[in-house]
Parts: C-alpha cells; sequence; structure tokens
C-alpha cells in the first residue's frame, strides 16, 4: 500500500511545524469498555443472587425479573455471560492496537452488527415476553448499539482513504 | 517586453493551471460525495435502521398490540389437610440431619424494643400473596412457628404468573390463626396474587403499631434495603428482610410435592426449607428463653443457631 494511512503505526511523523499529535479518545473502545463492566456486572450478579441488583423494583422495571426469567439463558449459556464475552472480544477489536490492523475492519463491523441483533432480540423479549425492562441490560444494549455506531462511523471515514 | 510567443505560452501556461486546479476542484468535490455516500451507507442507514427497530417494538408495545393476556393465578384457597400436616409435622430427625442447611441467609441481630402480645414474644410476618420471595419464606415460616405452636386456617397458593419465579407454590397467612403457648404470631398478607390494574389487590393492613415498626426497621441500617417484602420481625430481636434462601428451589413443584420433599433430608427443599426453618427456630428461641427445651435444645436448632449474628 502506497501513501500514508492515519491508522497506521509507521505512518509517516508530521511536519515539524505541524502541532504535536494529540492522543485522541477512541470513542469505540471507551463504549465496549463500558459494556464489559455492565455485563461483568450482570454475569457476577446472575451467579449469585439475581435479588440484590441495585435496580428499582416494579411492574415494568424489574432487573431480577428479566435476569432470572427462562430467557435469561440461550442454549443454557447465561446472556450476560454472553454480553460479557462479546465486549471483551470487541475491546480488543476496537482498542487502539486492534484499529491499527485494517484486516479486522469487516469483523469489527460485523461482530458489532451482531451485537445489535442480540440486543434488540433481548429488547423483544423483554417487551413481549418478561413482560418488564432491566435497567442494567439495557445500559449494555445501549453500548451495543452505541459501539455499532462508533464503529461504522470509523471505518465509514476511512474506508477508501487515500493511500 | 516579453514576445508575442512568450505571451502565448505565459497564456497556455495560465489556462493549463487554471483546468489543472479545475479538475482538482472536481476531484475535490467528488471525494466529497463518495465520502458522503460512504457514511450514508456505512453510518447512517444502519443506525436509522436500528432507532427504527426499536422505536416500533415500543411502539407495539405501548399500543398493546401483541400483548399476551393476563395470567391470574388460582386465588387462594383452603390449605390441603394432608400439606399442611406434612409441613407442620416435619420430623426432628430431619430438622437435625439439616441443621442450617445450604444457601440460607441468617436473619439480622437488631438492637430493638422487643415485640411482644399477651405477654409473649411476638414474631411479625408482613408479605404479599404475590411475592415470590415471600411464598419461599413461608414455607420455613410455617415449619418454624408449628414447633412452637398450631395454625388453622392457612391459604394454599402461588405468587404472581408474571414476576420473578413465576407461580411459586406456597401458603398463605390471610384469615389464618396461630396458637402457642410459649410465642405470639401476626402475619399480614399485604396483597393477594390477583392482578388489579397496575399492581395487585389489596388484602390485609397492618395494624398501626406494625406499621410504624415495618417503615423504621425495615429500612437502612436496620436492613440493607428499606422496604423489602418478606420481613419478619422476631420479637424485636431478629429482622429477616427479603427471602432467606432462593425461590428457584421450589420451582415447577407442586404444593404436594413440596410438603413431601420437606421430610427428605437430601432434597435441595429441604436444605433449603428447613434449613431456613431451624434458623428461624434458633431465633424465636431466643426470645422465649429456650423454650420448649426439645426443640431450642435440638441439634438441627443448635446447629443453626450458630449461625445467627
Amino acid at each position: 500500500m502506497s501513501g500514508v494511512h492515519a491508522d497506521r503505526a509507521d505512518a509517516a511523523p508530521a511536519p515539524a511545524t505541524a502541532e504535536p499529535a494529540r492522543r485522541r479518545v477512541e470513542p469505540s473502545f471507551v463504549i465496549a469498555l463500558l459494556g464489559l463492566v455492565v455485563s461483568a456486572y450482570l454475569t457476577v450478579e446472575h451467579y449469585t443472587s439475581p435479588a440484590l441488583l441495585a435496580c428499582p423494583e416494579g411492574a415494568t422495571i424489574n432487573c431480577a425479573k428479566v435476569t432470572s426469567s427462562v430467557w435469561s439463558s440461550l442454549l443454557g449459556v447465561p446472556v450476560a455471560l454472553l454480553g460479557l464475552l462479546f465486549f471483551v472480544a470487541m475491546s480488543l477489536l476496537v482498542s487502539p492496537a486492534g484499529w491499527r490492523r485494517r484486516v479486522l475492519d469487516p469483523v469489527r463491523v460485523l461482530g458489532a452488527a451482531a451485537g445489535v441483533v442480540m440486543a434488540l432480540y433481548l429488547v423483544w423479549v423483554e417487551l413481549f415476553r418478561v413482560d418488564a425492562l432491566c435497567l442494567w441490560c439495557t445500559g449494555a444494549h445501549l453500548c451495543a448499539v452505541g459501539l455499532l455506531a462508533s464503529v461504522l462511523w470509523r471505518v465509514a471515514n476511512r474506508e477508501r482513504a487515500p493511500g | 517586453m516579453p514576445s508575442s510567443s512568450q505571451k502565448s505560452s505565459a497564456s497556455g501556461s495560465s489556462s493549463s493551471s487554471a483546468r489543472a486546479g479545475a479538475r482538482a476542484r472536481l476531484a475535490a468535490e467528488q471525494a466529497k460525495q463518495q465520502q458522503r455516500r460512504r457514511r450514508l451507507t456505512w453510518f447512517v442507514l444502519p443506525v436509522v435502521l436500528v432507532v427504527v427497530v426499536v422505536a416500533a417494538l415500543v411502539v407495539v408495545k405501548v399500543s398493546g398490540v401483541g400483548d399476551r393476556p393476563v395470567v391470574q393465578p388460582a386465588a387462594t384457597g383452603a390449605a390441603a389437610d394432608r400439606v399442611v400436616t406434612a409441613v407442620s409435622s416435619v420430623p426432628a430427625a430431619v430438622l437435625d440431619q439439616v441443621g442450617a442447611g445450604s444457601g440460607v441467609t441468617p436473619p439480622k441481630r437488631v438492637d430493638a424494643p422487643a415485640l411482644t402480645a399477651d405477654g409473649k414474644p411476638r414474631v411479625l410476618y408482613v408479605g404479599a400473596e404475590y411475592c415470590p420471595y415471600c411464598a419461599a419464606e413461608r414455607w420455613a415460616v410455617v415449619v418454624a412457628m408449628s414447633r412452637f405452636g398450631t395454625y388453622s386456617g392457612l391459604g394454599q397458593t402461588a405468587s404472581a404468573a408474571q414476576d420473578v419465579f413465576p407461580s411459586t407454590p406456597t401458603l398463605s397467612f390471610h384469615g389464618a390463626s396461630y396458637t402457642s403457648p410459649t410465642v405470639a404470631f401476626t402475619g399480614v398478607e399485604t396483597e393477594s396474587n390477583q392482578v388489579a390494574g397496575s399492581g395487585y389487590a389489596p388484602l390485609d393492613s397492618l395494624s398501626a403499631a406494625d406499621e410504624q415498626l415495618f417503615s423504621t426497621y425495615n429500612a437502612p441500617p436496620y436492613v440493607e434495603s428499606g422496604g423489602s417484602i418478606p420481613f419478619v420481625d422476631v420479637g424485636g430481636t431478629y429482622l429477616i428482610s427479603g427471602a432467606s434462601f432462593t425461590p428457584q428451589v421450589l420451582q415447577g413443584m407442586t404444593h404436594e410435592q413440596v410438603a413431601a420433599a420437606l421430610s427428605d433430608p437430601t432434597s435441595p427443599v429441604a436444605r433449603s426449607v428447613d434449613g431456613a426453618a431451624n434458623v428461624v427456630t434458633a431465633a424465636v428461641c431466643t426470645t422465649t428463653k429456650q423454650l420448649p427445651a426439645a426443640v431450642c435444645g435440638s441439634a438441627g436448632v443448635q446447629a443453626a443457631a450458630k449461625t445467627l449474628g
């Protein structure tokens, strides 16, 4: 590949007159880490006591009702654990080091899209099967959507960039 | 003075440079348009699609289309004799073998004014029939209190079908009475398991004194989170807020199956319910001066007493 790509670690140094490059916070990485924390909390609660989730317990908002329902596992694997594994994988893929591997872009996009599809499925389950919403789960779902948006934005802005 | 050929050459060079500039601007414009198309294809459309799907789900939910009909659990009826008999006469040998059981959260020691009635220490239970955690706790409370006295008029019901641990089989204190020479008992079921409006139909009311006690001691720092049910005050000495064990062990069982399992010390139900019952018994014994001795001095209760704070 000829030319210089901003994402490459071996990018040409900036001209001496240019301002020193500021270390940019990678939004997708921040969102993935946030999702990681939320899903880790849900996983711990799943394996300890779902009744202890810090979440209001009412007719509409009821975390324990959602996380202890029959829908809280998929093929015998707790959904919370699946979420944790997802955010672990995505955190690696969208880490600053991960973004330098442009060949992983399709994996990033497909992974983030799979996360959103799963989130939409779980929102459907909450609304139409469990009849309750879990605030922590909603936080994880928002992270999945935000992750997809940030990954797409990043890919769209560097796809076919010079070089 | 430049010659005419020089002028021509300069003019040609200028128009060539203008054309190159125009081409560059055109290329830049095309690149911008490409970038906009890429953003539209890669970013805007998928994100809009997600937002539309979520909005559609919410609209369908709010409009009520696709809602499943509310499932009302069977209304509370009188408990079957064989169930009451099995629960109120769990063999002492089984209770001794179970001891403190497994997965049982002990009550919390509290320094509150003694809770009494008719000169006897009193146990106050506050719950609701729809509540799955109350459903689990009632089994243990009935097993424990049956060692000090006798219930009559116990109901047989199940927790709400829509809640967590749906339709957990249980008994009900609504309309029940209790007699004992050593301890008094008050069982209050504030709501039924029948859906009414956005909640459940009201049932029993707390007395003003018990309401005051409930609001005072069912709140931090006495318990971890305020207002939880079930709430059990054992003579002002120990508090239970929330189930002592997970209702999961009762899932899918009938009342008869639960009652029968209480006499099998190896069953998960006995390990949870009988274990919690021994712990409650040990707590009650601290208020009855360890009477009756046959109960309070039993191996199961003594083992459970060690878990009390």
